[in-house]
Formats: C-alpha cells, structure tokens, sequence
C-alpha cells in the first residue's frame, strides 16, 4: 500500500464516519460535527494529493494553500452553526433536530 | 440625415407616453392627461416639422435606422424607421390634423366623465398611427396597424353603455379583422419568400429591386406572379382597415363613437392608412406591372375596387339623412378615389389627394362635431335647418370644406387633388395594363367623372339642409356658436383646406415632385388636358346646380316633410336610405355561415375534442389507479378529477416534506448514493 | 505568475466597494446611527447599503475590463460581467424591499451581512480556480444562512436557518470532497487546465463519483430536487428580503457558478443525453434532476396553502427548467440560460417584495391572506398581476420568452430523439399545470372579495420604485429579448 493509498483510505474512513454521524445523531451539535470531519476528510485529500500525487507540479504549494483556507472556512461555518443552534435552543430550549419540525408541508 | 432617421423614433414615443401618463392619472386629473397628450403631439409635430426638412433636402433618399429584436434560429427579426417625404409629410399632417382635433376634443368633451380615459386612448392612437408611418419593417407596420384598430376600437366604444356604439365597436373591429387575415398571410408569405420584412435594407430590403425580381419572376398557381399575389393579400389589409367595397360596412357605423374621434380616426388619419400602406408597398404592387403573361395584374384590381368604392360610397351617400353619416360615405367614396388613383399608377395624387382630404374632412366632421354638440346632439339634417345665422364660424367653415370636398375649381385643395386623380385615371401613364384595356381601362375615370357629379349634389344638399331655411325643431332654434376652443381648429383646418391644394398644381406640382424624390419641379400649363378639366368643373357645376334646385330653392318647411327626391323616385330613395341592403345581405349570407360554422366547431370541441380529452384523461386516471392499487372504477373520468388526481399526488409530495432535518440530511445522502450507483454502473457497463 | 494587484483592484472594484460598505456601515452605526430613533436608524442604515450597492453598481459598468486577472484566478467575460450587474440590480431590488418590509433588530449587521453576501456571489460568477470558487461560495452561503435566520424574535425563522445551514453544510463538504478528488486526478486548481488534464483520461469511477458529489452542491444550491428539501422550509421561515435574496440573486449567481464550472471545466466528460442510449458523464445526472425537478415542484406546488412554500416549489420547477438550460448551454451558449434565470429572479423578488409588503400591514401566510389585494392596492395587485404571468410564462412578459429560448435550445440538440427534448416536452406539458397555481395567487389578489372595511396598504416611496422597476423591466425584457440576448453576441 502506497502512502496515498493509505491517506485516501482514512479520508474515505473519515468521510463516512462524519456522515454517519451526520445522519444519525439528533442533537444539533454532534450533526455538526459530523459535518466537519467531512471537511476535514476533503482537507487531507487535498494535503495527500499534494504530498504524494500523482503530477504535483514542482514548488507548487496549492494544496497546502487550499487547506488553509479551507480549515478557516470550516471555522466561520461553525462559527455561524453554533449560533443558530443557539437561536434555535432560545426558543424550544433544547437543541433536538426532531423537535425542529414547525415548518413542514 | 442619419440623426433625423435615427431619433425618429421619439414622434411616436412621445405620444406613447402620453398615454401611458393618462392610463395612470386618476379620474380627477383632467388637465394633466389632456395637458400631457397636446404636448406631447405638439413635441412630435415639431419633430415632425424638423423630420420633413431634413428629409427635403435629400427627398431622394430612404434614410433607415433598423435593429435586431430578437433572434430566431439562425437569423433576426429586424425592426427600423424609415425617413423619406412619404413619411415625413403623413407624419406632419397626421400631427398637425391631431393636434388641432385634440384641442377641439378639449370642449367637446369638457362635460365627460371619463375625459382623462378619451385623451388615453387619443394619444395611444396617435402613438399606433405615427408609428405606422415612421416604420421600416411590414412587421413593425403590422403590428402598429393592429394597435391603431385597437385603439379605434375603444373610442368607437368609448360611450360602451350605448349598446349601438359597443355594436358598432365590435363590427369595426370584426369586419377590419377580416382584411388583416388576408394582410397577415401576406405578410407571412414575404417573410417565408423573402427572409426579411424591412422595406429598405441597403438593398436587401423587400421593396429594393433584388427582392422585386425575384419575387416578379416567381409564378405560383393559375399563372400568377408571386408578387401580385401578395400585393393583393396586402391589399385586403388596406380593403378593411380604409373601408373599400366590400368590406365599407364599418365606417358608417363607426360615427357612434365621440364625433372627434369620427374625425380624427374615420375620416383623417387612420382609414387613409390603407391607402399609405399601399403607397408605402408601391414598389411590390407595380412589380408586375411589365409582365404580360398574367392573367391579372395587382394594380388593376386596386383601381377597381377603388372605382367601385368611389361611386357606391358617393350613391349611398345620396340617401342619408344623418350628418354624421353622410359625411362618412362621403369618406367611402374618396377613399375609393385614393385608392382609384393608387390604381391607375398614380400613387402621388392618391397621397395628395389623402393630405387635402385629411384637412377638409376633418374640418367638415368637426364642423359636424360643433353642430352637434350646438343643437343637443340633434344629427338629423331633417330636424335641424337655418343654422347660418346662428353659428357663423361654423357655417363659414363648413362651407368651405364642403367646397373643397365637392371639388369646386380653383380656390380649394379638392379641386386640385381630384384633378389629379382624374387625369392620372385618364393617362394611365403608370399602368400600362388597363391602357392595353382599351375602353374598359377608361372606365374607373368614367366612374370617377359620375362620382363628382353625386358629391357636389350631396354635399349641396347636406349643407342646404343644415344651414338654410329656417329651424325645423325646438333644438335647432336654440343654438349657439361654440367657444373658442372649438371654433379655432375649424378656422384653422379650413385654411389648410385652401391653401393646401397650390403645393399641387399641375402649373407647379412641388408636392409630386417631392414624393417622387424629384429635385426638380416640371410644371406645366394648365390648358394642357384642360378638355378633362373643363368637364368636371362642368360636373360639379351639375351637381351643385341639381341640390340646390332641389334643396335649396325651396327649403324644407317641416322635419317631417317628404324629401324632394323621394317625392320623384321612392324606391331609389329608400334602397339609398337602407345602404343597397350591403348590411342585410351579409347578415343573411356571411352571418348564417359563421353561425353555422359555429355550430359546427362547437359540435367538433363537445364531441371530438372533449371526448379526445376525457380519454386522456381517463387514461391518466387508470395508470393512476393501477399504480396506487386503490377503488373506484373509471367511469366519470374528467377534466376536474385528473386535476383533483394531480393535486392528490402534490399533497404526497408535500407529506414527504416531513419538517424533520434529519430526514432531509438522508434524503440528500440517499440520493447522492443513488446517483453514484447509476453513473458509476453505468460507466462499467 | 506575475500577480499584478493595481489590476486586480481595478478589476475587483465593485466587490471593493461593496466590502468598504459594509465595514463601514458596522463602525457608523456604532459610532453614529445607533444615537438615532430606531426608525430613522433603521431607513439611515438601509439607505446606506443602497447607496454602497450603488456605487458597485457604477462601478461595474463602467469599467469594461475583461479577461484574466491574478494569474487564472478570476476570468471576467461577458457572462461574468453581466451577471455582476444583474446579481448587483437584484441586491439593489433587496433593499428597496428590506427598506420598507417588517423591521429586525441589529440593522447594520443585517445590511453587513447582505453585502458580504453579494460579495461572495459575485465574486462566485468570475472564480475559475477552486479555492477562489470554494471560497466565493462559502461566502455567500454562510452570509445566507446568517440571513435566513436574522429574524430572532420567530422561532421558524431560527429553525429555517438551521435547516438551510445543516443540508448546505453538508453539500458544502461533498464539493469539498469533489474538488479534492478533481485536484487529486490532475493536480491542478484552475478550471481549464483541469478540463484540459482529464481530456485524454476518459471518465473514471474516481471522476464519475467526483461528479457526483460537485452535482449534490449544484443541486443544493439551485434547489433541485431531490436536494431541494430545504427550499421550502427556508423561503417560509426566514424574514422575506432574505427569502427574496435567496431566491433571486443566489441562484442566478449558483447557476453561472456552476455553468462555468460544468462546461468550460468539465465539459470533457459531460457525456450526452440528447440521444439514446445515452453516454455517461455529467449530463445524464443534471437531466434526471431536472426532470425530478420539473415533476415534483410543478406537482407539489399544486397542493400548497402557504403562498411562500407554493412560490419555493414553484422555484423547484423553474429549478428544473435551468437545469435543462445547463444542458443546452454546451451547444447554445449560456445565454438562454443566464435570460431565463435573470428574468425569473427578478420576477421571484418581485413577488416576495409584494409579500413583504402585504406582510407588513397585517399578515400575509397563507393565499387566503392576499383576498382582496386590488381594492387594499392596486400598485401591488398590479405589480404582482406582472411578477406572477411572468413566473407562469405568459407573453409578452420576459418569463414566457425565457421558457421560449431555453426548450429552443434544448429541442435544438438532438429534437425529440432523446431524454432532453422529452424533458423540454414535460416542461411545456408541465407548465399548464403551474398555470393552475400561479392563476389560484392571482385569483385571490384580483377577484376575490373581502368583507368588512378595507385596509389600504400605503406603498412607500422606495418599495414603489422597486416594484415598478422590476414590473418594467420583465416587460421590457420580454418585449425586447434581444436587449439581454443580445448581449452574449
């Protein structure tokens, strides 16, 4: 097993652990969460590509680039989801996803 | 010149909007939509005025803006404006006769309640006339020409409560309708031919001489040339919407409509439409007029419809006794000389012949308009009488116009234009089809002669009648002239009535020589042809002598008392008064067969087409009911429960939006897994 | 790779001045405007984001550059240019309506957060590298979710938001995913050299399932079935400029984003369904959205009470029509398709205007809610009689003309002989059927009666300029397609 083998194998592990996790959990928060480990999964393509790909293009530095960038993306997102979590807990005073349901139809 | 041609499009624009200022003024706001509307046509009159002297100094010149609307496939629909005297001199005279109507509409109406509604809908006309005059396209000009009878539509239904003015609406509307399918399939076949509908296109144009050719060496069934069958189904357009025989039978009727309008729409401007459209498209019509082989040539039929029209309009007239109404089969019967003379190949005295008669018969409908509006709305010329002494202006005007309109010699512009439509009507210069004729081809100018006989007797007699004797009702003795407002654009209309017939003169005929692009001006003396001439001075002087020996020697004592003419030939008289039964006849023909028609169709939608639709829908229904394995058996399968079917199938769509995030997370996910499944085996297979 | 930054700010100057407002408008308003009445603050601060808008506006059309800036990062071409000012108008068209609809509280960063977010839709038509397309996206979308539940006072409006942001958040990885998988197949970001990489590699599963996750985000972002579950609950739970902005300049921007994406960076390996059978790649996908798109938006829509959720599955529908326009685009140009989203954004922010409105004199939920619209205004009974014909696709307003290009364009690929020009047959079929619920919107606002007094709704100033503005403009457009058309040429 290469080493790109390798990474794009916990990726994928990754990836499916988040949307599992994603799809299964109730409380907002851990949906969230699962929601980043796939981010996160997509950033260590990104870094595996980069390091071990097959035409990395000489001193180029764009993968890394890209992780940075997106690894600060990630957080404005959560940044952004944790206060809606909030918004929703004031107003049912619990944060479970099943319980959001006023707007269905 | 350019700039002239390309800004061109603001004379209509202006009076656009106009209306559109009018259509948002609420009821209350009088001045300011009357206010935008005079201004508005006034602005376009100026550029109207600039337009004509640019055009002048190069009268030569087609100066043409045109533009893509939009794609279709491969190719464009272009639209442009044309700048040429053709366009420049309607254009001046449709504002400037506009205008002065407008201001007179400005007392005529004064006691309307919708008021700010009349002036919308003058300015749209004038919008939808101006804009068929400056365009560059037959389809621009179509799809003006439409707005104009739209617009005439709603004036001639501006009274809609009174069940004859909304009748006469709709048969206007109607019966030009019939016409403007032939113009419609017209047009469709140039477009089908030609690719184009712009009539100048730097030489790609359907009216420059490529397209010409083409379409003159083209033959299609029974030996005609395609250009003359178009030319004639352009023709119909012009038959309709300018009342030719025989399809005349809206324009009387159309007098139900505020006698402004009557003005305005039927008598100055918009029937003279079809006689523009087919000055505008000459080139198409006179096309085949070289080719031997045919068995008709476009032109000729042109001349005897307009013939026809010329003189049935003129007997008609003969008959009536509504003021209104007279002067509108008076409309009848010059329109058919217009189109007499397009006919003969004389395309530049039909135009002449428009532009003076746009002025005296406006000035004689609003002179029409003033007695009307004086004597409560009394139209009948048997019950009104002596009118000289109390509305001076008035009569002064009228009289005047009716002098133009019958043609007496010299002074007044009818004169001249009937004079050169007879003398084209006997040179047959421009068609040498009906020359070849013979005899026959002398017939539209006989026609034509007998017709100048008719007018001055009518007119004689319609004037007699109103203004002198004494008043024969209650009505018509309490009269007074009307204000200023109204009294002015008649002094003003009858000036035009004169002095316009000296731009013409055989000894000095500036005006045709414009219109043909001449820089030159070739006059000659008047004593060439003068035989023609001093036949139908002799005519008119016939005519003239006849009415009054008959009306005027002898007024009529009562409004009841039998018409002198009558007394001599009843039944003549009464099949006049009647209209030659023209109205009854195709009730009983045309009207069955649409009736029948009707039946037909509805027979057709309940029968064939409805049942097509229960089995579709009956289809649906089943595969719905196979699919969901439920009851019912499709028996009353309709339109309704296929819909009620469909609304059953969006609430379970609606229901799987359960509001629950998660199911939408997994739906998305499912998808998403689906998706891959088919691309990926897909790609393998 | 010489960045040259004079030409990128020259470039970027419309996005400059968006940025420079809405920091502006946050440190004004906690220096000044907060003083003020909240009234007066609220219209200050309002006027403040037209005004920035404004001035990007100015900007972007008066500067005509074109072509590529910062190495390949960003191309601006026609299409890039005209959906700059038409993202910048429909904005503009927010605030005419955010002025005068409910008040929210904290209207500063609401105004903030509008402008960061046509930021990142602008910026999303011109990316052609990934990075700066992730981020362009991210931008919008997160500044969208903030929008969507601005409204903290109503429960629906925080639930819409978390809705809008989990499932976005979730298609924000799958692309994020895709675009690793992209960069991994050809190690490059900037979208031609990737199409110019896979050329000779045909597609592979790794390509087809990279495909797959850029399509979950496309279909996100458009509201495509079946990701479009969150469109519903969005457009009714959140305030309704956000809703408007939503629907409007973010799918126009998401469409151009993804057209650019699609044909020019992958339009190697876009397959074919105009014939059977068809061959694989991502047209096939885009065609079976579309087509569930059309089905399910047409049909739900049908069974609606709440005239916000009737107009987020009629978006699902219109969805569907722009997917068949994406198709089409790689034969006939994006400009059938750029007409038909354009038109239909200003006509859907037309109507949520309308609704705004309405909303801010009483209530307006549910269709019941809109009775008697011509007798309380005939501004808006009027202004919407226009939004809605053209949402259904009546002549001669623009939306019939941009369901005329866009089946044109899609019977033009291969006429009936395949899935596509079905698609453009149900289509048509389909939308006798909407007619059917944009006629029930109409007949409530024009011919039902109400009883009791009448409480007239006064239209103010700016609301009516917008609403006229947008009425005109679809009449304008749809009399004179070839002013937009016409562009692209």
């Amino acid at each position: 097993m290469t080493p790109l083998q390798g990474c794009l194998l916990l990726s994928c592990t990754l990836f499916s652990v988040g949307l599992a996790g994603a799809l299964s959990r109730s409380n907002a928060i851990l949906v969230l969460l699962g929601i980043e480990l796939m981010l996160n999964a997509a950033n260590l393509n990104f870094i595996a590509f980069w390091r071990y790909g097959p035409s990395p293009a000489p001193g180029s530095v764009n993968g890394v680039i890209f992780v940075v960038f997106s690894i600060a993306v990630a957080a404005a997102e959560a940044a952004v989801g944790l206060a809606l979590v909030i918004a929703v807990y004031r107003h049912q005073k619990n944060i479970r996803l099943q319980e959001a349901n006023r707007l269905k139809g | 010149m350019n700039v002239a041609a390309q800004s061109l499009w603001l004379i209509p624009a202006l009076p656009l909007a106009a209306a559109g200022i009018g259509a948002l003024t609420p009821r209350g706001g009088r001045m300011l939509a009357a206010g935008s509307a005079i201004t508005a046509l006034f602005a376009s009159l100026v550029l109207s005025c600039l337009a004509l002297n640019t055009a002048l100094a190069n009268p030569a010149v087609h100066a043409v803006h045109n533009f893509a609307w939009f794609d279709l496939g491969a190719g464009a629909v272009r639209l442009g404006w044309l700048l040429d005297p053709l366009t420049a001199f309607m254009c001046v005279m449709v504002t400037l006769v506009g205008l002065l109507i407008f201001i007179f509409s400005l007392g005529y109406m004064k006691e309307d309640a919708n008021f700010t509604r009349f002036f919308c809908f003058l300015s749209l006309f004038a919008a939808a006339m101006l804009g068929l005059l400056v365009a560059n396209s037959l389809l621009l000009l179509f799809i003006c020409w439409e707005l104009v009878g739209l617009a005439s539509y709603l004036l001639i239904g501006f009274w809609f409560h009174k069940p004859s003015a909304a009748a006469a609406a709709k048969k206007a509307f109607i019966t030009t309708r019939i016409g403007d399918l032939g113009f419609l399939l017209g047009i469709l076949w140039l477009y089908d031919a030609r690719g184009t509908l712009l009539f100048f296109d730097g030489g790609a144009g359907i009216l420059e001489h490529a397209s010409l050719a083409a379409l003159s060496g083209q033959t299609v069934c029974c030996g005609l040339a395609a250009a003359t069958a178009i030319g004639l189904l352009v023709f119909c357009g012009a038959i309709g919407k300018s009342g030719q025989f025989p399809l005349h039978v809206w324009l009387p009727d159309a007098m139900e409509g505020p006698t402004p309008v009557s003005a305005l729409i039927h008598a100055a401007t918009m029937v003279a439409a079809g006689v523009f459209l087919i000055a505008r498209v000459y080139p198409l019509m006179e096309a085949d007029k070289l080719l031997t082989a045919v068995p008709v040539h476009a032109l000729t039929v042109v001349a005897f419809i307009g013939a026809i029209t010329a003189l049935l309009g003129a007997v008609i007239a003969v008959g009536q006794n509504d003021i209104k109404r007279i002067l509108a089969f008076s409309t009848v019967s010059q329109l058919g000389y217009m189109m007499l003379a397009l006919g003969v190949g004389s395309w530049v005295a039909a135009i002449f012949h428009l532009l003076t008669h746009a002025f005296f018969k406006a000035l004689l409908f609003l002179g029409a308009g003033s007695v009307i509006h004086a004597a409560h709305h009394e139209q009948d010329i048997r019950r009104l009488g002596g009118l000289r002494g109390s509305m001076k202006t008035t009569f002064a005007t009228f009289a005047i116009g009716m002098m133009a309109l019958a043609g007496v010699p010299f002074l007044f512009s009818g004169f001249w234009s009937k004079e050169a439509i007879l003398h084209a009507a006997h040179a047959l210069d421009g068609s040498p089809a009906l020359r070849s004729f013979g005899v026959v081809g002398q017939l539209p100018l006989a026609i034509g002669l007998a017709g100048v006989v008719l007018t001055a007797f009518y007119m004689t007699r319609l004037v007699a009648e109103t203004f002198f004797g004494s008043a024969r009702t209650a009505e018509a003795g309490d009269v007074h002239e009307n204000s200023a407002v109204m009294t002015v654009p008649l002094v003003l209309l009858a000036v035009g009535s004169v002095a316009l017939g000296f731009l013409g003169t055989p000894a000095f005929p500036w005006l045709q020589a414009r219109l043909l692009g001449e820089a030159e001006v070739h006059g000659h003396s008047l004593l060439e042809g003068g035989g023609l001439m001093a036949l139908s001075i002799v005519l008119v002087a016939l005519g003239l002598g006849a009415g009054w020996a008959l009306y005027g020697r002898r007024p009529r004592a009562a409004a009841a008392a039998i018409d002198p003419l009558a007394a001599r030939a009843p039944g003549v008289v009464a099949a006049l008064a009647d209209r030659l039964g023209f109205d009854e006849l195709y009730a009983a023909t045309l009207g069955r067969l649409s009736d029948l028609l009707a039946m037909l169709a509805a027979g057709l939608d309940r029968w064939v087409w409805g049942g097509a639709v229960n089995v579709l829908a009956g289809l649906g229904r089943a595969l719905g009911l196979i699919s969901q394995g439920t009851d019912e058996s499709v028996i009353n399968a309709s339109f309704d429960d296929a819909g009620a079917g469909l609304r059953g199938t969006g609430q379970v769509y609606s229901r799987a939006q359960t509001g629950d995030a998660h199911g939408y997370l997994r739906v998305t996910a499912i998808a998403f897994v689906i998706i891959v499944l088919i691309i990926v085996l897909g790609g393998i297979r | 790779m010489n960045p040259d930054y004079a030409l990128l700010a020259q470039a970027l100057l419309p996005e400059i001045a968006l940025v420079v407002g809405a920091l502006l408008v946050l440190g004004l308003d906690l220096a000044i405007f907060r003083r003020q009445e909240p009234a007066a603050r609220y219209r200050l601060v309002m006027n403040f984001g037209a005004m920035a808008v404004t001035v990007a506006l100015i900007f972007a059309c008066s500067t005509g550059f074109s072509g590529p800036v910062f190495g390949d990062v960003l191309f601006f071409d026609t299409l890039a240019l005209i959906t700059r000012q038409g993202v910048l108008m429909l904005t503009l068209f927010t605030f005419g309506i955010a002025c005068d609809a409910r008040r929210l509280r904290h209207p500063a960063e609401y105004v903030a957060v509008i402008l960061f977010a046509a930021t990142g839709l602008i910026l999303m038509a011109a990316a052609q590298q990934l990075l700066l397309a992730f981020l362009a996206l991210e931008l919008a979308s997160i500044s969208l979710y903030v929008l969507a539940g601005f409204d903290k006072s109503r429960p629906e409006s925080a639930e819409a938001a978390l809705k809008y942001f989990l499932i976005g958040g979730m298609a924000a990885a799958f692309l994020l995913f895709g675009f690793s998988l992209l960069y991994g197949l050809t190690g490059s970001l900037i979208l031609p050299q990737i199409g110019m990489m896979l050329m000779p590699q045909g597609p592979s599963p790794l390509l087809l399932i990279a495909l797959v996750m850029v399509l979950v985000a496309f279909g996100f972002k458009t509201a495509a079935a079946p990701f479009h579950l969150w469109a519903p609950d969005a457009y009714q739970g959140a305030p309704t400029p956000s809703a408007a902005l939503i629907a409007s300049a973010s799918k126009l921007a998401g469409l151009v984003f993804f057209y650019r994406l699609l044909w020019p960076g992958l339009g190697m390996s876009a397959g074919d369904a105009a014939r059977l059978p068809f061959t694989i790649g991502w047209v096939p996908v885009v065609a079976l959205l579309s087509g569930a798109s059309l089905l399910l938006g047409n049909i739900a829509a049908l069974a609606q009470t709440n005239i916000r959720r009737l107009l987020a599955y009629s978006a699902i529908a219109h969805a569907g029509a722009m997917l068949l326009g994406v198709i089409a685009a790689g034969a006939s140009g994006p400009a059938p398709l750029f007409y038909y989203a354009f038109t239909y954004a200003i006509a859907a922010i037309g109507a949520f205007g309308v609704i705004a409105l309405v909303e801010n004199a009483g209530r307006c939920e549910n269709l019941a809610d809109l009775a008697g619209l011509h007798r309380r205004s005939p501004l808006l009974a009027g202004c919407l009689l226009v939004f809605i014909l053209s949402l259904a696709g009546i002549p001669p307003l623009a939306g019939f003309f941009g369901k005329f290009v866009i089946f044109a364009a899609a019977l033009k690929l291969n006429g009936l002989g395949g899935p596509a020009g079905w698609l453009a047959v149900a289509a048509i079929l389909l939308s006798a059927v909407a007619l059917y619920y944009y006629l029930l919107i109409l007949k409530q606002a024009l011919v039902v009666r109400t009883d009791g007094p009448i409480r007239r709704i006064t239209v103010p100033p700016a609301a009516t300029a917008t609403l006229l503005t947008a009425a005109g403009l679809l009449v304008l457009f749809g009399l004179f397609p070839s002013v937009l058309l016409g562009l692209f040429q």
